[in-house]
């Protein structure tokens, strides 16, 4: 099973081991940004559609 | 829908003779603030529909649920503390390209916040509006089901509904005499900005000053027994609430700061926006956890709160005076240490602009309709003086005002506190943004409303000194006693009914109900003084249903609601271990908003003049006349409109009438008395009320039927009725005690872009200016945009996208009016100067 630690977009925190954050890019019809949002690194990837193996 | 892009063949010169402002400042602007300008979502509803692509944010309605429902056996304020917390810890955040400042309220850029404690009946309506729902819309519509499940019956207004008497809730929930909601869950939230934004005190200053609040009162708690120590535990648990929230504000701060480093280190390759992440990130990890340092902390501790604070409530006006507590920095970073050149400034001035345009939540459909084009009224406060009288204009305040016309955004909109030491160099840059017709700044006489703020609340004059707009027009303290930590939008006034019942015994024909008391038959009334002995009736009964409802909501606001982070920056709360919202402690700032209130003075001058004086008519034609909302009677109707004296003329038999009217509420404002015991004044004003209330309000003996559009100010003339020109327009409203009548009295006045160009033009403006101020009318503001303008933007929408108009406290972007109000703006008079 892939986790959230197997994924690119997945950025381990460093000064709270054990836990990181999802940071992606999205582009909508109007701008470009990144967002970021709290993930354990051991969170089950497998239904994720933005999962890319690191 | 996208504007069309600048022309790049038309030349800026060629742009200024059309007068096509909003190319001019696209050509001018940065490229930075050009793409961020470009890439907001409006939230303002369209009318009444918000735009394609907008939807309703799931994320923060579902964490803030989930961990309410977790700590469920917390008492009330640690529970909504925690699950807040969980929110700023968990929500996703986001840092668009090419920004400088960061904080938003919502998940993404094109979503609106839900507030899901507020009003299970606000709750409901989000499945009537189609295209708001995220896809996969079945699923989001589940989980908006599971959420509405849970809040039903225990949000705030369900609470307040529960005790309130049961008639003045029937009547205050027909939509027909008020709006708004008795809950500081959608408040305007005037903020302490004395006490925080002064570049003095970050979150760890006041949470260190808690604790040492907490042991003092432990201390007491473990003495000598008794009743007097028992309140203390309540104070105990506010306390370590506002810690709580707190200390998760400076984490959510932290977590941009994480986005910015990872960014920076990892995702970006241009070295110049590496440097700015990490500006973002050093900006982030500083404030709001200690004092700012420069321009873009303070800014930056300004937006994250102003964002955070409308995570715990759905604040519906965003008050501020951001040159005032900005400037100091502003001046140190570009004039002194030259840290910062003017263009980086601009940058940073037009993006904490931008960043308050694009914050917008849910609202349901009358408050849409209510505020067409906006989220709410971002009025921000400019110019003015400081506490000891002297002028407090200073660099950034023109700064403010030249960037403005840079990015034209319709919200936030800036409201100027003239007084009679302003340089000329700060009114011509005022000057330049009427001109470029974006609606604002609207003027605000300070020595009056200084005045104004003492007469009603008793506000020592250091402290008036102090006031921002808390909404659209009121004046407001931001001192520990004076600031008012939420007004509600519920004491807001359709006053139109108060003519409309003194004329049908109180029955109202368009909800089908006794409403108001009986007054008597009006058919049988036989002199004007008798119709107005009803006015007055109607007029004490219909505000003090308003006020006791609200007045309810506030006392049991703290128990119901209760806000730890506005708390938190409230140094009455903190000194006292208090929620911000409980009274203790405050001056009271109270004020009822006025809705179509110059329909009074004209209907009751109409039938004094043609029934009781002239004898044209009886009572009894008029009041069949009314009953069948003028059909058959147009000839009558016309007599009515045309030989009937109107408000705006400087003609005193109508004039009178409404001194008299104002005077008469003025003395019940001071009867009714707010939860600090203090006044009740009015502020006659209508956002875009005058159309949503059009299809409310009966036929009038002005001559309007239902379905017309009301007159759009609080004291301006109807439209196309003031026919003497604008010196008499000024004297009619000059006539008003603007101290002692009421709280504010907006005027709306259409000038000729033709006639304001050039010096000429403005040295004309300078003169009508300094009329206005003699007479001392404490607001205006001015449309300059011509009706060839409006009709081609009716025509081509497209291609107008940029045109802004000012609507009544606040301006909008022209295409995202209703029809109704559109033509409501093309038929207010040009005035000639
Ligand atoms: S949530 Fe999805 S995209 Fe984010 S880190 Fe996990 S697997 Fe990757």
């Amino acid at each position: 099973m892939s986790t959230c630690s197997d994924c690119k977009s997945f950025f381990p925190r460093e000064d709270e081991p054990g836990k990181g954050d999802c940071v992606r890019r999205v582009v909508d019809p109007r701008q470009a940004y990144y967002t970021t949002k709290p993930k354990n690194p051991e969170d089950d990837a497998s239904g994720c559609g933005e999962f890319q193996k690191r | 829908m996208t504007a069309e892009p600048a022309k790049l063949d038309v030349s800026l010169q060629e742009h200024e003779e059309n007068q096509e402002w909003w190319w001019i400042a696209e050509k001018k602007r940065s490229k930075r603030l050009d793409y961020l300008r470009k890439a907001v979502w409006k939230k303002g509803a369209l009318g009444g529909n918000y735009a394609p692509g907008i939807k309703v944010d799931l994320e923060g309605p579902k964490l803030f649920t989930d961990m309410w429902n977790f700590w469920k056996f917390d008492p009330i304020i640690m529970r909504r503390a925690k699950a807040l917390a969980h929110v700023f810890d968990n929500i996703s955040i986001f840092i668009t390209d090419h920004s400088q400042i960061v904080g938003y309220w919502g998940s993404a850029p094109h979503t609106i916040s839900w507030r899901v404690d507020g009003a299970s009946i606000v709750n409901e309506e989000l499945y009537n509006e189609p295209g708001i729902m995220p896809e996969p819309e079945e699923e989001s519509l589940r989980k908006v089901a599971e959420i509405n499940d849970y809040w039903a019956g225990q949000t705030a207004v369900d609470k307040v509904a529960r005790i309130l008497d049961p008639e003045d809730a029937v009547k205050f929930l027909s939509g027909a005499i008020g709006w708004g909601a008795p809950t500081s869950a959608y408040g305007y939230s005037g903020k302490n900005y004395e006490y925080y934004l002064k570049g003095e005190r970050g979150f760890e200053d006041i949470i260190a000053d808690i604790e040492d609040h907490i042991a003092e009162a432990e201390e007491k708690t473990i003495g000598t027994p008794g009743p007097d120590i028992l309140h203390i535990y309540d104070r105990i648990q506010n306390w370590e609430a506002m810690i709580t929230v707190l200390e998760a504000a400076i984490r959510f701060a932290n977590r941009y700061a994480r986005l910015a480093r990872t960014m920076a280190e990892h995702l970006e390759t241009d070295e110049k926006r590496k440097e700015e992440l990490l500006r973002i990130a050093e900006t982030c990890e500083r404030v709001p956890a200690k004092a700012p340092r420069n321009l873009q902390e303070s800014f930056q501790m300004d937006m994250l709160i102003q964002t955070m604070c409308r995570f715990e409530a759905s604040e519906g006006a965003w008050p501020a005076r951001p040159d005032y507590y900005h400037g100091p920095f502003y001046e140190k970073d570009v004039l002194q240490d030259k840290t910062l050149t003017e263009e980086e400034a601009t940058d940073l001035i037009g993006e904490f602009m931008i960043r308050a345009y694009e914050v917008g939540g849910f609202g349901p459909r009358w408050a849409r309709e209510g505020m067409q084009g906006i989220t709410g009224t971002w009025v921000w406060t400019i110019g003015g003086v400081k506490p000891d009288g002297s002028d407090a204009c200073n660099a950034l305040t023109t700064a403010f005002l030249r960037t403005a016309r840079l990015i034209r955004v319709s919200n936030p909109t800036f409201a100027f506190r003239w007084h009679p030491k302003v340089s000329d160099e700060v009114m011509r840059e005022c000057f330049e943004c009427i001109r470029h017709g974006l609606g604002y700044p609207s003027f605000r006489h300070d020595p009056i409303l200084v005045a104004n703020c003492m007469n009603w609340h008793g506000h020592p004059v250091e402290e008036a000194r102090t006031w921002v707009h808390q909404a659209c027009m009121s004046p407001c303290p931001t001192t520990k006693n004076g600031v008012q930590p939420f007004r509600m939008a519920s004491a807001t006034a359709n006053c139109a009914k108060m003519v409309e019942y003194a004329l049908h015994n109180g029955y109202d024909h368009v909800v089908g109900m006794q409403m108001g008391p009986q007054t008597g038959d009006a058919r049988t009334f036989t002199d004007f003084e008798q119709l107005f002995d009803a006015w007055t009736r109607q007029m004490q009964w219909l505000l003090s249903l308003l006020v006791r409802t609200v007045n309810l909501g506030r006392y049991k606001d703290a128990e119901f609601y209760g806000r730890p982070l506005l708390s938190g920056i409230t140094e009455r709360a903190v000194e006292r271990g208090i929620d911000a919202v409980n009274p203790e402690g405050e001056r009271g700032n109270c004020w009822i908003t006025g809705f179509t209130w110059v329909e009074n003075a004209d209907s009751l001058a109409a039938v004094k003049k043609l029934v009781f004086d002239d004898k044209k008519y009886t009572m009894d034609q008029l009041i069949t006349a009314l009953e069948s909302n003028w059909d058959g009677y147009e000839q009558m109707r016309l007599d009515f409109v045309n030989k009937a004296p109107k408000w705006g003329n400087d003609d005193d038999y109508v004039d009178d009438i409404m001194l008299r009217c104002l005077r008469t509420l003025a003395k019940h404002s001071r009867v009714m008395r707010c939860t600090s015991n203090n006044t009740w004044p009015i502020s006659p004003q209508n956002v875009s009320g005058n159309i949503h209330y059009s299809s409310v309000v009966g036929a009038l003996p002005n001559g309007r039927r239902l379905g017309d559009a009301l007159y759009d100010g609080g004291i301006s003339p109807g439209p196309g009725l003031d026919k003497k020109g604008p010196t008499a327009v000024l004297k009619s409203c000059g006539k008003i005690d603007h101290v002692g009548d009421g709280r504010a009295f907006l005027l709306n006045q259409r000038l000729s872009p033709t006639q304001m160009a050039g010096e000429k033009g403005y040295q004309l403006w300078r003169a009508y200016m300094r009329t206005w101020a003699d007479l001392g009318l404490d607001h205006i503001q001015f449309n300059m945009v011509s009706d060839k303008t409006l009709r081609a933007a009716q025509k081509d929408p497209e291609k107008y996208q940029e045109v802004i108009v000012r609507v009544a406290g606040y301006s909008a972007h022209f295409v995202d009016i209703s029809r109704k109000t559109q033509d409501n703006i093309i038929q207010r008079t040009v005035q000639g100067i």
